[in-house]
């Protein structure tokens, strides 16, 4: 799929949807804090309020598309593993720093989530440095499921 | 988790002296011992404003206090003595950061736990020594921090320029410090002031995800970011002359090298793998603990070993991180001054791992045990006279690097023989958070802190601005506290303090 020349896959991404995140008080570490009408929504933000904490998104484009696929034996691990996942695409090649997040398959009786990953590779010229994720943690992680909300916590070890 | 009211809390919470508080079984479920921590009166009134805090939370967000989470891990299976609460101790993940503890080897149900030891498996300090004083370097001041900047990759995203393919990774995993000596990296002697030679013998990279080693081979030699650094510091004031002497530390005014880092995306990732691999055999063996970040596995267990030879794997990645980067440095102050690393004296004075698990024996309640002692941002410091000390140092006890923050001073503090019995032989690390990381973002401006460091005639260079405010020395305890705090009791010696004049980071 990082064949696709960069106008099919702008296309694909489409718009770059509203900020649905923000980042909490936790004395070492930081606290990602996201919602959404449903939790498809919450868990594409709370990847994006990691990719956020790396570099300013505004300087990043969407240039490559790549796709992660998590599993796991509960909501809680599902969550830890996507953003796992995640954290890996940026780590190791392809280094991709990721503008928009895409979950095209959300299993919650299997834990399963397909999610198409859309941005450009980490560029020291291009993008400003943010701060280094070691880690996702299960620390004080919280899923909040409302009929008409759903939140998100998670700390992320820096 | 046990839920009262502030005032109910405080009964368990008892004050020892003036540097200590114990805290008393009950305080969390299941507590086998009980705990301590140690603290100055102004150190103290941070810890319990963190427990206050705790008890007006609503249960939505929020995250266990210090206290809480020393008591979390005095309730784990095997533990020995006291589970150990250092003075720069702040809320982490499972264990707190400044949590010491150990486990009795001889005890089938004994556990080991990454949390105990921390994502940033030996994460730590080297000291280099030079033959420069300040007035030699102030007039250079600059070029030489830039010169620093540019011969060490800082910061998220960037890659090591030390050539490494997998071959070669594979080889350092399991050499550690005798991979950086073969490849002519580092002295012979280098070494010699290294924790366990710089190489643990029991690295497996077999044990090893191919996950952790992508993660790892393009981060080899790189700073990092976060509450990463080189500095370059200067002797400010030496308490203990001999002692100093003994470490080729003279006079004041000597220039020394500073080099905070640990074992990057690839130790991360390997304590990502063993948390999940022990969620696992928790189920499988029915091992109960208080949190579920505590994860952990009995130390007999295939992942407990498993874990334990990857995490020595991770530890000798660390050293060869940091002699890399030690190499880098005597590079760039070799071309600045126009002469050798040899000429310039710049050995390293020791080299301490602040996040780790290491078998050792010690005298518990009069007899000899081993044990699997973890340190999560907490410092080894054996006295005089220890076995695992390094001969130039038998008579002094072994060094104790303590980092400061950017912009404040840090300390050589050397082990005791009180410290030996009343916490397992440790120490502090450096100055422990104090602020958030977002409200130091939201409080601190980025201009203020570039102007203090201005005033202070400290160089910077920095890769993120971010994280200048995340970092400022107002976003930490006072590190002179967290040292004073452990001189007082009797744990460690203060040796020397430095400043710095150039500081490099992420």
């Amino acid at each position: 799929m990082a064949d696709d020349s960069i106008e099919e896959v702008v296309k694909d991404a489409g718009e770059v949807p509203e900020i649905k995140y923000e980042y909490l008080d936790h004395t070492a570490d930081v606290q990602l804090h996201s919602w959404g009408s449903n939790l498809t929504e919450a868990f594409e933000q709370n990847g994006m309020a990691m990719f956020g904490y790396m570099t300013e998104l505004d300087t990043v484009d969407i240039k490559e598309k790549h796709e992660i696929i998590a599993n796991a034996e509960d909501l809680d691990g599902l969550l830890y593993h996507f953003l796992d996942e995640l954290l890996f695409l940026f780590s190791a090649e392809p280094y991709l720093i990721c503008k928009k997040l895409r979950i095209e398959e959300f299993d919650t009786e299997a834990f399963k989530i397909r999610c198409s990953c859309f941005g450009e590779q980490f560029d020291l010229a291009k993008h400003p440095q943010g701060t280094e994720v070691k880690a996702i943690t299960y620390s004080a992680m919280q899923i909040v499921q409302k009929p008409e909300k759903c939140e998100i916590f998670v700390i992320i070890d820096i | 988790m046990v839920v009262r009211k502030y005032e109910d809390e405080l009964k368990y919470i008892e004050r020892i002296s003036d540097y200590s508080w114990r805290i008393k079984k009950g305080f969390q479920e299941n507590m086998n011992v009980e705990g301590i921590f140690y603290v100055n009166k102004n150190l103290e009134a941070l810890m319990f404003e963190e427990l206050r805090n705790s008890c007006r939370s609503d249960g939505i967000g929020g995250f266990l206090p210090g206290m809480k989470q020393i008591a979390n891990v005095a309730a784990l299976p095997g533990i020995v003595g006291k589970s150990v609460g250092l003075p720069d101790i702040h809320s982490g993940y499972g264990f707190a950061i400044g949590n010491m503890a150990a486990f009795d080897m001889n005890n089938p149900l004994s556990i080991v736990s990454p949390g105990g030891v921390g994502f940033d498996i030996n994460c730590g300090v080297r000291l280099l020594r030079t033959n420069l004083f300040e007035k030699d370097v102030r007039p250079v001041q600059e070029q030489l921090a830039q010169s620093l900047f540019d011969h060490i990759p800082v910061g998220v995203g960037s890659k090591g320029i030390i050539p490494m393919n997998a071959r070669d990774l594979e080889e350092a995993l399991e050499m550690g410090m005798d991979w950086s000596l073969r490849e002519g990296y580092v002295w012979a002697e280098d070494k010699e002031h290294c924790e366990e030679y710089g190489r643990m013998l029991n690295a497996d990279p077999s044990k090893v995800s191919v996950r952790a080693k992508k993660r790892g081979l393009p981060q080899l030699g790189t700073l990092g970011a976060g509450n990463h650094y080189a500095e370059i510091q200067v002797v400010d004031e030496i308490y203990d002359k001999w002692a100093a002497s003994k470490m080729g530390i003279e006079e004041t005014g000597q220039v020394c090298v500073m080099i905070h880092s640990g074992s990057r995306g690839f130790g991360h990732q390997v304590a990502t793998d063993a948390l999940v691999e022990m969620e696992k055999a928790m189920k499988r063996d029915k091992i109960e603990t208080n949190d579920r970040q505590l994860a952990c596995a009995r130390i007999n267990s295939e992942e407990g070993q498993n874990y334990l030879k990857a995490m020595a794997a991770a530890g000798n990645f660390a050293w060869v991180n940091r002699s890399s980067m030690t190499f880098l440095t005597r590079q760039a102050f070799a071309k600045q001054f126009n002469t050798t690393p040899d000429d310039l004296d710049m050995h390293v004075i020791y080299d301490v791992s602040h996040n780790i698990a290491k078998i050792e024996n010690h005298v518990v309640d009069g007899k000899e045990m081993k044990l699997l002692v973890h340190r999560k941002g907490s410092t080894r410091a054996f006295p005089p006279h220890h076995p695992s000390i390094p001969v130039d140092y038998q008579l002094t006890g072994q060094p104790v690097l303590v980092g400061g923050t950017m912009g404040t001073c840090s300390y050589i503090l050397t082990g005791t023989e009180k410290g030996l019995t009343e916490t397992f032989g440790s120490t502090c690390h450096g100055a422990g958070r104090a602020l958030s990381r977002a409200k130091s973002r939201r409080n601190i401006d980025y201009l203020d802190i570039l102007e203090q460091m201005k005033t202070k005639n400290i160089a910077i260079r920095v890769a993120s601005p971010k994280l200048v405010m995340e970092e400022a020395p107002e976003s930490y305890k006072n590190v002179t506290d967290v040292v004073d705090t452990c001189h007082s009791a009797g744990i460690s010696k203060k040796c020397v303090k430095l400043r710095p004049i150039a500081v490099i980071k992420g």
